[in-house]
């Protein structure tokens, strides 16, 4: 058991040295001369020479990755060539909102996808089962991008109920929330409903029944637990589908975290933001999968013997 | 009730594939079907405020920002995103069956290297991966068609490459091996055939993943730049106009959705059809 | 007579990540087979009897000792070499089904030793393949089916039409028959001595049924956990057999005619893990006469009688006395 921590811990160790070079590789294997950036266009070429100096580019590339490589881990990202900031500042400034988001964003799916994949499967085979596996497959298939812009226009701008994006109040949350909750309960109400039909196949649900317990007794108690636990490890997964469509979802809605922070990095290709959310997004999917893959083996005991 | 769903599904799916051989023959036709050419700017598209023209009789979807005929861009756009989409797709297949054929036959160190990239490829959440590499190299149709490319492989290959393993295993292999078969006779012979249905299913779904993400791309400034049409770069262009006027972004996000569902359809069918045993949905 | 096949202290280990002792599947195996003769191997599941025939055409790596083929020593061969080879050498399967590509056609898997090793034309692969499916007992028509569409029996005849379809001298059948019913099973193995009788092929025979190898090998082996306990002519053994691993696999063959019935004799316990084998003689916690020795020396295999070499301690003193 032991041995299976320390391994994930390992693999999840070496992944992320390999992100961050990988990160640095697409960095400095740039066509644009980040020198040349940030002296701007009239600048003489010993001003050039100087900046890269500063930038310690001029160095073997072994030694500019070591440095990357400290100054991460120290939490500094660089600067921005354009901001004259520290990147670490804005991402820390909007690491926040983002989230939250994605907080509350994974808190629908699951009470909307949980519920609708036990509805399901408690009706399998009739209508209403039908037609929530239809709605679940609607809702993966959709770009996000497009359903929150329809979103937004339908609920904000026609109808008035919510501000047009934004942040800041409670009621900000709810339209982004709520949908990239609805579509993103698509994933959990099929696993759900499946392996929830598994369990209500099981022996000891017909025992439960045959001893007379009301249905909704015997899914809080017996099956519930029992089908949930494909859906731990999701939520692990789950993060890296939500940095997938952080840059949209935000700039869509207005959304002050590192999605929009990167997307108006790219109107500009202010690479060291693009890539410093690369860099983060790419670390909280493999926390968000490390914590998956430890959580799993404590809720089944069947991958413990693994 | 079973039944029922089986030929509902397989309804659906004829429908998707209508839908979809109807958007292939626009995108194909599109000089002889589009009423105008996409570029041209019409004084009279605009209003005397310079604003997009709502849908009327002579411009059928309405006008964009320019002036330009949205019907037309749409239909040019089709051909931008399907040809984007396959070509990523095809690409991605290509790499992703060679490279997962390759680690899952060989095994060993090479196939465990090979498997630890990908893993590491995947730690990347895809669009911003995509971003980046769209941001560093300079924008063209084929430069955003490799990006996505290189994005989509990875799913592939993992899938391809747990195949291999399991068929690998399977006697029939060894027994080819015992009568002298060469790797190179096996790979094609015996095992690429048991993946076809595999890569099938993969090549369906996979376009419309590469239609998306290349409309996300457009839709964020960089994917296929403008003048040259895309559904994802319409709606990023007329954004401002969101509110004023919705048909511009509305419609082809509208086609997109459509684009992207039927191939998920078609691809999910498919895989219920080939292979009952894999994820399916009962 | 040359020798067709001479395995030289052949092992091969098995290495699971989960445990550290390595799986021993053969232990120091080395044998003769001269040319023309049917050699069989008789054991249990978790004998080693199907690693070992695998070794022998080196489908498998072992992890020491030396095989030779007709004077040649496999081990030293290049991969491209080692392929040429195989037309020479075939390997018959278990399992019919599974030894078949489902979705290639009879023709396409009969053809395909000839393709890879034999540059014919078109028309004579043709006549080759419908020679050969008929020699198995099948029709012509047979070739353009599909192997599901053939019972046990049937997909066994293609497998033997494929692994001699190219003449080979040597060919190891693993447990032929086992997967087949009672009544198909004297049918293949007339098929195989036919066979064998008319392309004069080496054989390997292995089995877990001793009543089935008695009727088709020159020789028998048997073996337990790895090691050979006993190799004799196949009458000797079993009119004579020394080994009490052998004595009890032969009490327990059913025979129908009262007078060749032999009183059963029980083992105890079950056939232990390969990866736990005992030390000393691998069969002593079973064995019905073990003494002390046999629980820390392990025997040898020593010659008890005319070609018969048995490996077990009581048996070889007594035979030097």
């Amino acid at each position: 058991m032991l041995n299976y921590v320390l391994r994930r811990l390992a693999q999840a160790g070496l992944i992320l040295l390999g992100v961050s070079f990988i990160t640095f590789a697409l960095l400095y294997v740039l066509p644009a001369d980040p020198a040349v950036q940030i002296a701007g266009r009239s600048a003489t070429p010993e001003t050039v020479a100087s900046i890269r100096a500063q930038l310690g580019l001029d160095q073997p590339l072994l030694a500019q990755y070591w440095n990357y490589l400290s100054n991460l881990a120290q939490g500094d990202f660089g600067r921005s060539y354009l901001q004259k900031t520290e990147v670490s500042t804005l991402i820390q400034s909007r690491i926040g909102p983002s989230l939250s988001l994605m907080f509350f964003a994974i808190l629908i799916e699951l009470i909307i996808g949980l519920s609708a994949g036990i509805y399901s499967a408690m009706r399998r085979g009739k209508l209403s089962d039908n037609v929530v596996m239809v709605s679940s497959f609607i809702a993966i298939s959709a770009p996000q991008f497009i359903i929150s812009i329809f979103v937004l226009y339908i609920f904000a701008v026609k109808l008035g109920w919510f501000p047009i994006g934004g942040y800041g109040r409670p009621i900000h949350y709810v339209l982004p929330a709520l949908t990239l909750g609805i579509l993103g309960s698509g994933w959990y109400s099929r696993v759900m409903r499946s392996s929830m039909i598994d369990v209500l196949r099981q022996d000891y649900i017909r025992t439960a029944r045959a001893k007379g317990a009301p249905i909704s007794r015997i899914i809080r108690v017996h099956a519930f637990k029992n089908a949930v636990l494909p859906i731990i490890a999701m939520i692990g997964l789950d993060i890296g589908i939500f940095m997938g469509g952080i840059v949209v979802v935000e700039s869509v809605f207005g959304w002050p975290g590192i999605g929009q922070l990167a997307w108006q990095a790219i109107q500009r290709v202010d690479i060291p933001i693009i890539m410093a959310v690369t860099l983060v997004s790419a670390i909280a999917i493999v926390i968000g999968n490390l914590i998956a893959d430890l959580i799993a083996p404590f809720v089944d005991p069947r991958i413990r013997l693994k | 009730m079973k039944t029922f769903k089986q030929i509902m599904r397989r309804k659906v799916a004829a429908v998707c594939l209508v839908v979809i051989f109807l958007i292939f023959t626009a995108a194909i036709f599109a000089p002889l079907l589009a009423p105008y050419s996409p570029n041209e700017q019409f004084k009279d598209g605009l209003t005397l405020q310079g604003a997009p023209i709502a849908p009327n009789s002579q411009y059928l979807l309405g006008t964009d920002l320019l002036g330009r005929d949205l019907l037309s861009r749409l239909i040019y756009g089709a051909r931008t995103s399907l040809v984007v989409g396959i070509l990523a797709n095809g690409v991605a297949l290509l790499l992703g069956t060679t490279i997962g054929l390759v680690a899952g036959y060989l095994r060993g160190r090479l196939g465990s290297l090979i498997m630890r990239v990908t893993d590491l490829m995947m730690a990347f959440p895809a669009l911003l991966l995509a971003i980046t590499l769209a941001a560093i190299f300079s924008p063209s149709l084929l430069i955003v068609a490799l990006v996505i490319a290189m994005v989509n492989w990875v799913q592939v290959a993992r899938v391809i490459y747990t195949q291999t393993i399991a068929i690998s295993e399977r006697e029939f292999v060894e027994a080819s091996r015992s009568i002298g078969a060469s790797n190179r006779r096996i790979l094609v012979k015996h095992i690429l055939p048991h993946l076809m249905p595999t890569i099938l299913v993969w090549g369906t779904l996979g376009i419309a993943t590469t239609v998306l993400l290349e409309a996300t791309l457009s839709f964020l400034g960089i994917g296929v730049r403008p003048p040259t049409p895309s559904w994802g770069n319409i709606i990023f262009e007329n954004q401002t106009y969101f509110i004023t006027a919705p048909w511009l972004v509305f419609i082809p996000g509208l086609a997109i959705i459509t684009l992207a569902l039927c191939f998920n359809l078609l691809g999910d069918t498919l895989r219920d059809e080939l292979d009952p045993t894999q994820r399916g949905r009962q | 007579m040359s020798n067709i096949l001479e395995l030289s202290n052949v092992r091969k280990e098995f290495h699971t990540s989960s445990s550290k002792r390595a799986i021993v599947a053969v232990d120091n195996i080395s044998l003769k087979l001269e040319k023309g003769k049917t050699l069989g191997i008789v054991g249990e599941s978790g004998s080693g009897k199907s690693t070992l025939g695998r070794l022998m055409l080196r489908l498998i790596e072992p992890s020491a000792g030396e095989i030779k083929f007709d004077d040649v020593n496999l081990l030293n061969l290049k991969n491209t070499e080692l392929r040429k080879m195989r037309s020479k050498m075939q390997m018959i399967f278990q399992d019919p089904m599974s030894s078949l590509n489902p979705r290639m056609s009879i023709r396409q898997l009969i053809s395909e030793p000839l393709e890879i090793h034999k540059n014919l034309k078109a028309s004579e692969q043709n006549f080759a393949v419908e020679e050969i499916i008929t020699k198995v007992g099948l029709e012509v028509s047979a070739l353009d089916k599909y192997p599901h569409e053939f019972s046990g029996g049937q997909r066994q005849r293609i497998s033997i039409a494929r692994a001699v379809i190219n003449n080979p001298s040597l060919v190891v059948a693993d447990e032929p028959v086992s997967a087949l019913d009672v009544s198909i099973q004297s049918q293949i193995l007339n098929l195989l001595m036919d066979l064998r009788n008319d392309l004069n092929l080496s054989f390997v025979f292995i089995s877990h049924d001793l009543s089935v190898v008695r009727h088709i090998a020159d020789e028998v082996a048997v073996m337990y956990l790895g090691n050979i306990v006993e190799i004799a002519p196949a009458d000797q053994l079993f009119q004579n057999p020394q080994h009490p691993y052998t004595q009890a696999l032969i009490s327990a063959i059913p025979q129908v005619e009262k007078e060749k019935r032999v009183s059963r004799m029980i083992l105890k316990g079950d056939i232990p893990n390969p990866a736990d084998a005992p030390p000393g003689c691998n069969f002593h916690p079973r064995c019905p006469i073990a003494i002390d020795k046999c629980s820390s020396i392990t025997p040898a295999l020593k010659i008890t009688g005319s070609d018969h070499l048995t490996s077990c301690h009581l048996v070889n003193e007594a035979v030097s006395e």
